[in-house]
Order: structure tokens, then C-alpha cells, then sequence
């Protein structure tokens, strides 16, 4: 018995559908836990800011980014199976991609030096909200939505909530993320 | 050389084959090869089952804490008919063969 090749073409747009939908929910079940250690970092990060003198944020921002870029690095590995030792995975271009958005912070601070600290603390919530929203177009919608609230929630900790934008930025920032990690996790 | 597989062919056997061919050899749980392909528990445990007698698919069932969990991967054997069976889909598409 044979089939027409509407047929087939049909089967291999379902096998493709079904890879490329396996491919989104693997790539959400790695990327939950990375966006909570993130939350996490950011939740100490930016409370640290609201209760440390400006002089110290760099003492306090420097482990912290290395402690969430290594664990971006060593969770985008792909799990131990069967006792083999993990596979690289993604790990090496998300932790390249996570340098590179590291090296736009340091470059445009660099260029553009705010004289004022609000800005400064609020712009990692909007540059990390354009990534997560150019994620989401690409890859895996659900960044959309996460890289939007980020975003929105960056503008309106610094138009309403000014005196307490760091400790916005820890709650809603630090606190998003994290739910918004085990919301992908949970895909 | 590439032939229809009729088991294989049939809609949701056919996704839990792209499913687990996709994962490159490694086991996928119960619940996420449901969420990928959108299927109610009985009707994607009658199909594993069928695949399962055919030697396409292994099941393990284990604990993980007091929780079981059931994970399913695609055997050698599972791999090639699934390979073969694209290819077919490839060449009836081509106009290579088919009716």
C-alpha cells in the first residue's frame, strides 16, 4: 500500500511540528532554573544597591554576575543520562551571548556615563527585557512575554516608584524573574 | 531501501516517534512526551504499548522520591524504521514513488 503525497507532505510537516515543539519545551525546561538563579541575583543585587553607598555597587555587582554566568553556563548543559557526564548543549553560546550583553552594559554605560544613578539602575531591566523579547521572536514565545514584563516593569519603577527603584528593581526584577523561571519550567 | 511503516504512520505514533527521535537517544518523561504531543494519558499509553510490542520504544518505570515516573525512549531498532519511514515520506514527496 502506498500513500498520495499530499499525504506524505503532510507526515513530514507533523514530524517537523513535533521535533521543532520538543526543541521549545527542552529549550524552557533549561532556561527556568537559569532565569531563577538570575532572579535571585538580581534580587540581591539590587537590594544591595538601595542599602550600600554608590562606591560599593561594583564590589557587590562583580561576584554576583560571575556567580549567575557560571551557573548560566553549567545549567545550559544538558542533563546526566543513564550515568554519561552532561553534554556542552547550549551552554557555550548562551554563556558567549550572556558575555556579549555583559560587554554592551560595560560599553555603553562607558559611552553614555549617566549623571544620575536612577538611570543607571534602571537601564539592566530594560537592555535584559530586549533581549528576552528578541529571544521570544526567535525561539521560544514565551520570552516574549517575560522580556515585555521586564521591560514595562523597568519603565514603571522608574517613572512612579523613583525613591525605591532599587528595591522595585529586586522585588518585581529579582521576584519576575523568578516566577517567570519556574512558569518555563513548568511548560 | 524506504517503505511505508504502518505503524509508524499512524498520526500520534507518528509524533511520539519525531518526539523521542529528536531527544538523540536520551528518555523523555510521560508528561512531557504528552504536553509535546498533545495527546490524553490512556491514548498515548495504548500507543506506546503498540509500539512498545513492535520494538520500536522501551519503557522504564521507576520512583523518584515516592513519586513513579515513567520514561520512554526510542530503540536502535525504533531509530532506523523511523529513518526509514522519512525517507519514504521524502521520496513520495519527490515524486520518486508512491501511487
Amino acid at each position: 500500500m502506498g500513500i498520495s503525497r499530499t499525504e506524505a507532505a503532510s507526515a513530514l510537516t507533523d514530524i517537523e511540528r513535533t521535533a521543532g515543539r520538543s526543541r521549545e519545551l527542552r529549550g524552557y525546561q533549561i532556561a527556568g532554573p537559569i532565569l531563577m538563579v538570575w532572579g535571585v541575583v538580581w534580587a540581591i543585587g539590587y537590594s544591595a544597591m538601595g542599602l550600600l553607598p554608590v562606591e560599593r555597587w561594583g564590589l557587590v555587582w562583580l561576584p554576583l554576575d560571575v556567580v549567575g554566568l557560571t551557573a548560566t553556563v553549567l545549567l545550559s548543559r544538558r542533563p546526566r543520562t543513564n550515568g554519561q557526564a552532561g553534554k556542552t548543549g547550549m551552554g557555550w553560546r548562551i554563556g558567549v551571548g550572556s558575555m556579549a550583553v555583559a560587554a554592551f552594559f560595560v560599553g555603553t554605560y562607558t559611552v553614555f556615563q549617566p549623571t544620575t544613578i536612577e538611570p543607571a539602575i534602571v537601564y539592566p531591566g530594560l537592555v535584559t527585557g530586549l533581549v528576552y523579547t528578541m529571544v521570544g521572536v526567535a525561539f521560544m514565545p514565551r520570552f516574549l512575554w517575560i522580556g515585555a514584563a521586564v521591560f514595562v516593569a523597568s519603565l514603571v519603577g522608574h517613572f512612579l516608584f523613583q525613591p525605591w527603584l532599587a528595591f522595585w528593581m529586586a522585588a518585581v526584577g529579582g521576584g519576575g524573574l523568578i516566577l517567570a523561571g519556574l512558569w518555563l519550567r513548568r511548560a | 531501501m524506504a517503505e511505508l511503516d504502518e505503524l509508524i504512520h499512524q498520526p500520534l505514533r507518528l509524533k511520539i516517534m519525531a518526539a523521542l527521535h529528536a531527544e538523540h537517544g536520551e528518555p523523555l518523561e510521560f508528561s512531557r512526551l504528552k504536553a509535546i504531543t498533545l495527546a490524553t494519558d490512556g491514548n498515548l499509553g495504548s500507543h506506546l504499548t503498540t509500539l512498545e510490542k513492535a520494538g520500536y520504544v522501551e519503557i522504564a518505570k521507576d520512583f523518584v522520591g515516592k513519586k513513579p515516573r515513567t520514561r520512554v525512549a526510542m530503540t536502535p531498532a525504533g531509530r532506523q524504521a523511523f529513518r526509514r519511514h522519512v525517507d519514504y515520506l521524502r521520496e513520495v514527496v519527490e515524486g520518486v514513488s508512491g501511487d
